[in-house]
Formats: C-alpha cells, structure tokens, sequence
C-alpha cells in the first residue's frame, strides 16, 4: 500500500462527511460549469462569427431600410464580393401564442447561397424557389412549434400589418459548431413586398456580403460605404463578426458578472472542501502524532492530508461533470436554443469548460488543504500525543 | 433550556471552522441578494414609469413602441374618445411620440458602440410626465436640434454629456443642453429629441410610433379602449402602461430572473451541506460534552433545540455578513440590452427590505435544514456511551 492510497483511503473513513463533501464540491461544479456554458454559448455568435460575410445597414439605425437598388450596387460595382443578399426583419407574431418570439425574415432568392454551414436539402431549396408563400424555418423552431414539412402557417404582421400565409418547404440545421440560430423564419422577400402598402415597398433591411478572401473584408467594408455617402441613406458595414460583437456586447455587464458568480462558488467549494479537511485534521491529531512517532517525516503527514483533499475533490469533480452533461445536453441546453436562439444559438459544454471546472476543483482542492496540511506537518509529536481531540 | 451562551462560546471557541462556514453563508447570501437586486433594479427601471390612470395606444398587433405606427392626424382623433383627462390649459393629456434607436459609439470600448433609444417627443411629453426632472441644463426649445438625455445613459456613449453634440444624421449635430431623471426608470436610458426632427431623420413621413394619454381615472380604461376598438378606421388598440411596460420587459427580466434563481439554488445547496458538515463535525467532536449535557438531566428535546438554534445562529452570522456586502452593491450601475427595444438600458442593483429579510430568512432556512439531521443525531446519543469516550 503506497502512501497516497492510504490518503484516499483517509477519505473515506467519515463516510458521511466525505459523502457530503463531495455532495457540495459536486454541486459547485455543476453551477459553475452551467454558468460558463452559458457564457460560452452567448460569445458563440463572435467566436464562430464567419470571417467572410458582411453585413450593411443604414448608419443610423437599424429601423432605417434601405432602397432596393442598393443590392444591385453591391452585387455590381464592389470588387472582391462573391455573392450579396438582403433580408428584412418581419417582426410577425405566432398568433398562437404572440409571447414566443422568433426571427422572421424576409430574404432574397440567394440567400442560403450565403450560409453555406446551414445544413438544409437542395430539394427543399427548390421546393421554396417554386413556392410563392414559402418558407424555410429552423429545425428548432420547427420543433417548439410543432410544424412539419408542408404546414400551412399564418403569422400576424406588426411592422407590416395583416395575416401573412406561409407553406413551410423545409426545416434546416446547424452543425453543434456553428452559431447559426436555428429558431429563425425565413421567406421570400418579394411575398412581403407585393403585400405592403405603396410607401414601404422596394426597401430591404439589411444586406449580407461574402467576400472572395477574408483578408480583403476591411477593403470591402470602406468600398462599400463610400459607394453610399453621398446618398440620402448612408450605411454602415461592418464584419459579422463586429456587427455579433455589438448586438451581443450589450449584455457584457451581465455576463462579466455571471462570471464573477463562477468564481465565487468555486470559492465556496473550497471553503466547504477545506473545513472538512481541516476537520479531519483536528480529529486526527493524536493519530499523526503516532506516525510521526513510528518515524513517518512531517512531509509524509503533509501528503496524507493533500492526498485526501485530492481524492474528494476528484471524486467531486467527477460527479459534478456526471451532473452537468445530462442536465445541460437534455434539459437546459434545448430549452435555451427553442426559446432564445437568437442569444444562444448552441447550447453545449465545451471541452475547454469540462477541463476547466475539472483542473480548478483539483487545484482548489489542493489549495484548501495546503493550511491543514502545513498545520499537520508542523505537529510535535508530544503535543499531538497528549492532546485530545 | 441549554443557556444559549453555550452556543455562543463553542461557535467562539471553534473559530476557524466558525469563520469558514460563516463565510461561506455570507457569499451564498450576498450572491442571492445581489442576484435578487439586479431583477429589482430591472424591475424598477421598466416600471417606474407606470401609472396607473396612463393608457398607450399602439397601431393593431404590434406590441412594442419600434414596430408601430400611427399617423399623426389619428392622435387626435385617439384625444376625442372618452375618459381622456385634460392639462390645467385645458388642452387633452395625449402626446404621441416616435421612438427610434440609433447606433453611437460607446465611451470606454475601444471600437465598440451599441444602440440607443432615441424618443421623439412632442410639446407636451415632459408635462405628461410629472415624475420627470430637469436636474441640470434646461429643457430643449421645440423645433430645434437641441436634445435632452437621462441621467443614466449620460457618458455612456460620445457625445452624450452636457454641452457636447452627437450627430443623428450626416452633418447634423444634435445638442445636448438638459439632464433629466425619473426615480431610476427606463426613460433615465434615453435620448429626448423634437419630434419633428426624428421624423425628418427617420424618413417615418407623418406617424408617431405610440400615444400615450392620461385617463380620468385607472377604471376609466375599459371605456376608453372599447372606444378605439370600435372605431375601425383607427386600426388602433390601447393597453395599460402597466401592461404594456411588463409585457416589454418580460424577455429581459424572464432570463435574468431564472438565472437568479438558477443561482441562488445551487448556492443555497451548497450552503446547506456546508452547514451540514459543520454541525456534524461539531457534534462528533462534542459528543462527551453532549453526553455531560444529557447526564446533568437536559432533555433530548432541550439538546436537538440548542444545536438547531446553534446552526441557525451561525447561519444568520454569515447572511449578515453576506446582506451587509449586498447593500455595498446598491451604488454599481450595471447597463444590459433590453431585447424588447434593442436598445441599451441602465440600471442600478436595487436592494429593498424585502430582499434583505428573504436572504435573512433564506440562510436561516439554510440553518434548519442544514442542522436539523446532525441536531437529531445529537439528541439521540445515549450519555453512558458517550462519557465513557468516543
């Protein structure tokens, strides 16, 4: 029996305690590893943003659309773009259930052309360029809201008013990499357009871009917004990557604080980790000083107490790692992406996060026993002896 | 009954363990008050603004100021239905107003810039809403490129301090010449400009995206809203301030309220089985004097009270270190996207005394819980055993 296996052994000597430790130390590890999966997958949408797509809007704001022939000047007078499409937010409701909220957009023919890692059949794109009223939704929203290939959908308009008919002609996906919203609506653009009154039509809200090569996009961006200034609508283009970074920048407060939350419960593991070796300790006094008597060193005294608070905290990192895959793969994760795609597009923990709460339970583990352990070491023997727990 | 000093002393005389179990209550505490705040203080902001006798008139189907429209000449048409209260001059308490957001540079973040609400008002918008407050500067002249901003989005973004210009459109400075405040609500997030010059810049030909007027009186609503309702060519529907402004804050305070939760359940987990092991250690260690305690006649009943109440006191400990930290975040603003408007909106970590008492009585809770199953072990031990050595 080597040393460290006595050590684990030590552990398990108060088997309710050690239960309970690891109970707690398991419990922090799935908070934390929750709310880092949170922070994670709300910065998925800037990390995983393409380097080579970008978006144009009016400099102002964005309730501003565009003139319609501005796509034709993209598409025509940039050098460097691969392909340009426009979409316009819709805004319209489930009527249903109007709480739920969703991206509806209306789009150009083209664009899938311009998300290439939406995983969608060609059929369903050529069932939806035949099909006037046709629309391509997110598998995940298809699935919160029950629609299948062919349903027929009437949402209700608000920024355009009316009842809007749609066909669904496909449902598409996303690989878990990607942070493509698969809770969004897409239909043709010219279905709206026929549809809303003299004063709205041949605007488009927004215009996306894929440039041949990514290096080029700074290029891109500046042609393209000088190409507009001295239009009555000017623009503002920017990488997707800067436009995600904007839109979801607004919650970095919240986020920096979710973080701080993380770190705090981390702390709180330890605190609950180091009380009860430092208990074990206490209790063990007179113990340690029969091994130090038998001629054990203060430094394999130190190991014994290290080593326990090593085992329980690997017993809880592992357990709390146990908790978080099911409660987040099956159950917060899913609901997260059907009701809040837009935010968190892909709700997965990453390796990085599942190695970091794993590593820092080990090393606060580590650290909460390093003052029992000192303690123990520095133990004289005669003192442990006559002292009674 | 077992003194309570006794409690006290043996909490004294393990201070180490004390101060760590204490501790961690205290961080467990603070985190659940602060989490609570933050909803408060969201809360706050989105509701501050409600009263009761307000009504605001949207076009039909829209739920948010953005994505609605109403022309200009319907406003007063919306005055004319019943229950419309009336200014001190006489004229009818509704001002319609156009609300548009506008994307600025943000102060602090290199290349970051973030949208703000930007509220085109009418003459009668700042008397509409007695509760608001030129606290520096002086109101904007109507008709002018001079704005107002609220206190809270104030150095927030370039241009929005006092004096300085921003431009809504090339080439046209908007000046800022007033600060206003509302007790903390979400007006305090944004930009106040003639409603004639957001028009022209929004392109939004003769609409407002909202009219609000002032009723008669809270029951006055039923009336007035069947009236609109009845009148097709207004294409019109009006809610309660109050249910409008919950309604277009659900999303945001939704998310942040189950975080909140999220949080302060796993927290309050931890807690308890750290005051679990605490008190099951401290009851190890103690059983000769527990046993003492039983011997000198105390009743099983009298020992499981003292190591419950000993539990409790230690919890309370700690959730008056953790409250009292809470409170030192109430002067943080913190900013986060409202997801109804898009916009960024301000708000300060809002404590209240019913927060405070819930966390008080949440790490008392904690207390029970965590010591009830080690008093019972406490109360059951036989006092011949535990004389005789443990």
């Amino acid at each position: 029996m080597t040393l460290l296996e006595v050590a684990a052994k030590n552990a398990l000597r108060n088997k309710f305690r050690t239960t309970m430790t690891i109970l707690g130390g398991a419990v922090a590890v799935l908070a934390f590893v929750l709310i880092r999966t949170i922070i994670v997958a709300w910065n998925k949408g800037v990390d995983y943003a393409a380097k080579d797509r970008l978006a144009t809007r009016d400099k102002v704001s964005m309730v501003i659309s565009l003139p319609k022939h501005y796509i034709d000047d993209v598409r025509t007078k940039i050098p460097g773009v691969k392909a340009a499409s426009y979409l316009s937010w819709a805004g319209a409701k489930w009527p249903k259930d109007p709480n739920v909220f969703f991206a509806n957009m209306a789009a150009d023919e083209n664009v899938f052309d311009l998300y290439p890692e939406m995983e969608i059949s060609p059929d369903a794109i050529e069932r939806w360029h035949h099909d006037k009223q046709g629309a391509i939704v997110g598998a995940a929203l298809a699935h919160k809201l029950g629609w299948k290939v062919g349903d027929k959908v009437v949402l209700a308009g608000s920024i355009y008013p009316g009842d809007w008919q749609y066909t669904i002609d496909g449902i598409y996906g996303a690989p878990p990499q990607t942070a493509l919203d698969q809770s969004s609506f897409f239909f043709h653009w010219s279905y709206l357009n026929d549809g809303v009154k003299a004063g709205m039509k041949d605007k488009i809200g927004w215009i996306v871009t894929r440039v041949d090569d990514p290096s080029k996009s700074a290029a891109v961006t500046a042609a393209i917004d000088k190409l507009f200034d001295d239009q009555d609508t000017q623009t503002t283009t920017m990488s997707e990557h800067a436009m995600n970074q904007g839109f979801l920048g607004g919650a970095s407060a919240i986020l920096a604080a979710l973080g701080i939350v993380s770190i705090i419960i981390m702390v709180i593991m330890m605190l609950i980790l180091g009380n009860t070796i430092a208990m074990a300790v206490r209790e063990r006094t007179s113990e340690y000083g029969v091994l130090r008597a038998l001629g054990f060193q203060p430094g394999h005294v130190r190991l014994f107490v290290i080593g326990e608070a090593l085992t329980v905290s690997l017993l809880a990192g592992l357990v709390g790692l146990g908790l978080s895959y099911p409660f987040i793969e099956f159950g917060m994760g899913r609901w997260l992406e059907e009701n809040m795609g837009n935010f968190f597009p892909a709700v997965h923990v990453s390796p990085v996060t599942a190695a970091t709460a794993f590593a820092a339970t080990l090393v606060l583990g580590g650290l909460a026993s390093l003052l029992p352990a000192i303690q123990a070491g520095r133990l004289q023997v005669t003192d442990a002896l006559r002292r009674i727990a | 009954m077992i003194p309570i000093a006794y409690n006290l002393r043996n909490l004294r005389a393990r201070k180490t363990t004390t101060a760590a179990a204490a501790l961690g209550l205290a961080l467990v505490v603070f985190v659940f008050a602060t989490a609570r705040m933050l909803t408060h203080g969201i809360d706050k902001a989105m509701h501050q603004a409600s009263d009761p006798s307000v009504a605001i008139v949207l076009r039909k189907g829209a739920s948010a100021e953005l994505e609605s429209g109403i022309e200009v000449p319907k406003i007063s048409i919306i005055g004319t239905a019943p229950g419309v209260a009336a200014f001190p001059n006489g004229r009818q308490q509704v001002v319609g107003e156009l609300v548009a957001v506008v994307l600025l540079d943000k102060v602090g973040v290199e290349g970051g810039f973030s949208n703000a609400q930007v509220r085109g008002i009418s003459d009668d918008s700042i008397a509409f809403r007695p509760t608001v407050k030129i606290i520096e500067g002086r109101a904007a002249t109507p008709g002018t490129d001079e704005v107002v901003i609220g206190r809270a989005i104030r150095g927030r973004f370039k241009g929005l301090e006092l004096d300085a210009t921003f431009d809504l459109s090339k080439n046209r400075p908007m000046k800022v010449v007033g600060i206003f405040a509302d007790g903390g609500s979400a007006y305090e997030s944004e930009i106040w400009a003639d409603v004639d010059r957001v028009r022209a810049t929004f392109g939004r030909g003769t609409i407002v995206s909202s009219v609000r007027v002032r009723l008669d009186s809270p029951a006055a609503f039923d009336g007035f809203a069947a009236a609109l309702d009845a009148n097709r060519q207004l294409d019109v529907s009006a809610m309660r301030e109050e249910t409008f402004l919950l309604k277009s804050s659900q999303g945001t305070s939704i998310f942040l309220s189950a975080m909140g939760f999220m949080i302060a359940f796993f927290f309050s987990i931890g807690a308890m089985i750290g005051a679990m092991i605490t008190m099951h250690a401290t009851i190890a260690q103690r059983q000769r004097e527990i046993g003492t305690l039983r011997a000198l006649g105390f009743t099983r009943f009298q020992v499981l009270t003292s190591f419950l109440f000993e539990s409790i006191l230690l919890s309370l400990i700690g959730g008056a270190i953790g409250a009292a930290a809470s409170l030192l975040m109430s002067t943080q603003e913190i900013s986060t996207m409202n997801w109804a408007t898009f916009a960024e909106i301000v708000f300060k970590f809002e404590p209240s005394v019913g927060i405070i008492v819930s966390a008080m009585v949440a790490a008392a809770l904690m207390g029970i819980l965590g010591g009830f199953w080690p008093a019972i072990r406490a109360a059951r031990i036989n006092p011949v055993q535990a004389m005789r050595g443990a």
